[in-house]
């Protein structure tokens, strides 16, 4: 049986007025690696924000890992790890201090943190302040905190920007761990995904998905 | 749902929010002098009358301690809005009251410091003395503390989406009045040397400490969420 992870009925969010995203039904089961893609202002980001649980639907409804988008917001969030445009990073702390921040409030243990730096290549700038970062650094420190979190769920908005070679491997090692570990992924990029990683295709414009089509491996 | 305990995640945030403050210091690095070079304007404007500086000192260190805190809560949501670390507080897997009073717990803590310090310039440049019960005074302080923290950090977050920036002295500074108004008196009171109806304002600033604490609690995950 498909168990079905990410279920949006309907769901619109409307900003001053305009819609960002309108009436979307998507349903993705669990394990699948979802590409969502689209031109600027389609409302991908909107889309993620809205699984996420960091925006509110206007109208319509949905559930992550049958938990109900507006009533069991916690338990999504304890499920579901985000990265979007900002790395949600706070300058004045060290990584590692970073990544324990989040570990102490996700009910983590410390321990997780420094394996979780090792693999993005952080481990030996554990200690520094953040603020001395590249942008590239801070979105390595942004995937560590996804591994570590280990979630069932992971939201990837554009995750290629602003990354150079090594960092892009870091984000395909992160989309082949997923698959690996069956976790269900939806990733939303200009740039399209490594094509072994991706289930299928949804394309959005204006706020609607146009169309959705299976990706072969 | 897994998550840690509330008093866990209490002083997490906390703590996250006194590292960053030590590292960055701003609380002494800008808030402190602008408390010192009002009082000492202030001191100036009112001249050499002992008498007029040590009845309008309470007033005066309980102000620059309101304004110098006013600037304190901005400045700690302003770190959150930097990199879009508020969404990890808004996205993290506890009740949002927690955060709340972690952050409360924190900015009382920094508040505390810079009333203390304020205090004590208070006392070098207007003679004012600690009277007889500085036990009393203290708790004043505490109270006094708490009301200010516990206000500033729930309507704080409002700054920091563009819209509303001017929003916090406008909404902090007539509902924090009976604090500072409670605080002014019992350290007036007690400077005098005295203890005469000062149960009667601590009653107060416990009161609206617990009003603001318990609101705060209750609806900060509504004024977080989207």
């Amino acid at each position: 049986m498909v168990v079905t992870a990410i279920e949006l009925n309907g769901v619109t969010r409307v900003f001053d007025g305009l819609p960002a995203v309108t009436q979307v039904r998507l349903a993705v089961p669990a394990g699948e690696t979802l590409w969502l893609c689209g031109g600027n202002g389609s409302g991908k980001s909107t889309l993620l924000r809205l699984i996420a649980t960091a925006l509110s639907p206007t109208y319509g409804g949905g559930s992550v890992l049958g938990c109900d988008l507006l009533r069991d917001r916690d338990e999504i969030r304890a499920r579901l790890e985000w990265l979007g445009h900002q790395p949600r990073v706070y300058g004045d702390l060290t990584a590692r201090e970073n990544l324990e921040f989040v570990a102490r409030l996700c009910g983590l243990s410390r321990t997780l943190v420094m394996p979780a730096l090792e693999r993005v290549g952080l481990d030996e700038v554990a200690g520094v302040r953040v603020a001395g970062f590249s942008q590239g650094m801070r979105q390595r420190l942004a995937i560590a905190r996804c591994l570590m979190r280990d979630p069932e769920v992971v939201l990837l908005d554009e995750p290629y920007a602003g990354l150079d070679a090594s960092a892009r491997v870091l984000v395909d090692d992160l989309l082949s761990d997923a698959v690996r570990h069956r976790r269900t992924v939806i990733i939303a990029s200009h740039e399209a995904p490594p094509a072994d990683a991706v289930d299928r295709r949804v394309y959005l414009e204006s706020g609607r998905v146009v169309s959705a089509e299976a990706v072969p491996r | 749902m897994t998550g840690p305990s509330a008093v866990r995640a209490v002083w997490a945030v906390a703590e996250k929010d006194l590292r960053v403050e030590i590292r960055n210091r701003y609380a002494l690095g800008s808030v402190l002098p602008f408390a010192a070079t009002m009082l000492l304007a202030f001191g100036f404007a009112l001249g050499p009358n002992r008498t007029l500086l040590l009845q309008t000192a309470p007033g005066l260190l309980w102000l620059a301690g309101l304004f110098a805190a006013v600037d304190l809560f901005h400045r700690s949501y302003q770190s959150e809005a930097d990199a879009g670390a508020l969404d990890g507080l808004l996205l993290a897997p506890v009740h949002k009251g927690t955060v709340y009073l972690g952050k409360a717990l924190a900015a009382a803590a920094q508040v505390l410091v810079l009333v203390l310090a304020t205090g004590l310039m208070v006392g070098l440049l207007f003679g004012l003395p600690l009277g007889r019960s500085p036990v009393l005074l203290a708790l004043t302080a505490v109270l006094g503390v708490v009301g200010l923290s516990s206000l500033g950090s729930l309507f704080g977050l409002l700054t920091v989406t563009g819209r509303r920036q001017a929003a916090l002295p406008i909404l902090v500074l007539p509902l924090v009045s009976p604090v500072v108004i409670g605080a002014i008196r019992a350290t007036a009171t007690l400077t005098e040397g005295s203890t005469e109806g000062v149960s009667g304002w601590l009653g107060v600033l416990l009161a609206f400490d617990a009003a603001f604490l318990a609101t705060g609690f209750l609806v900060y995950s509504h004024l977080i969420e989207d």
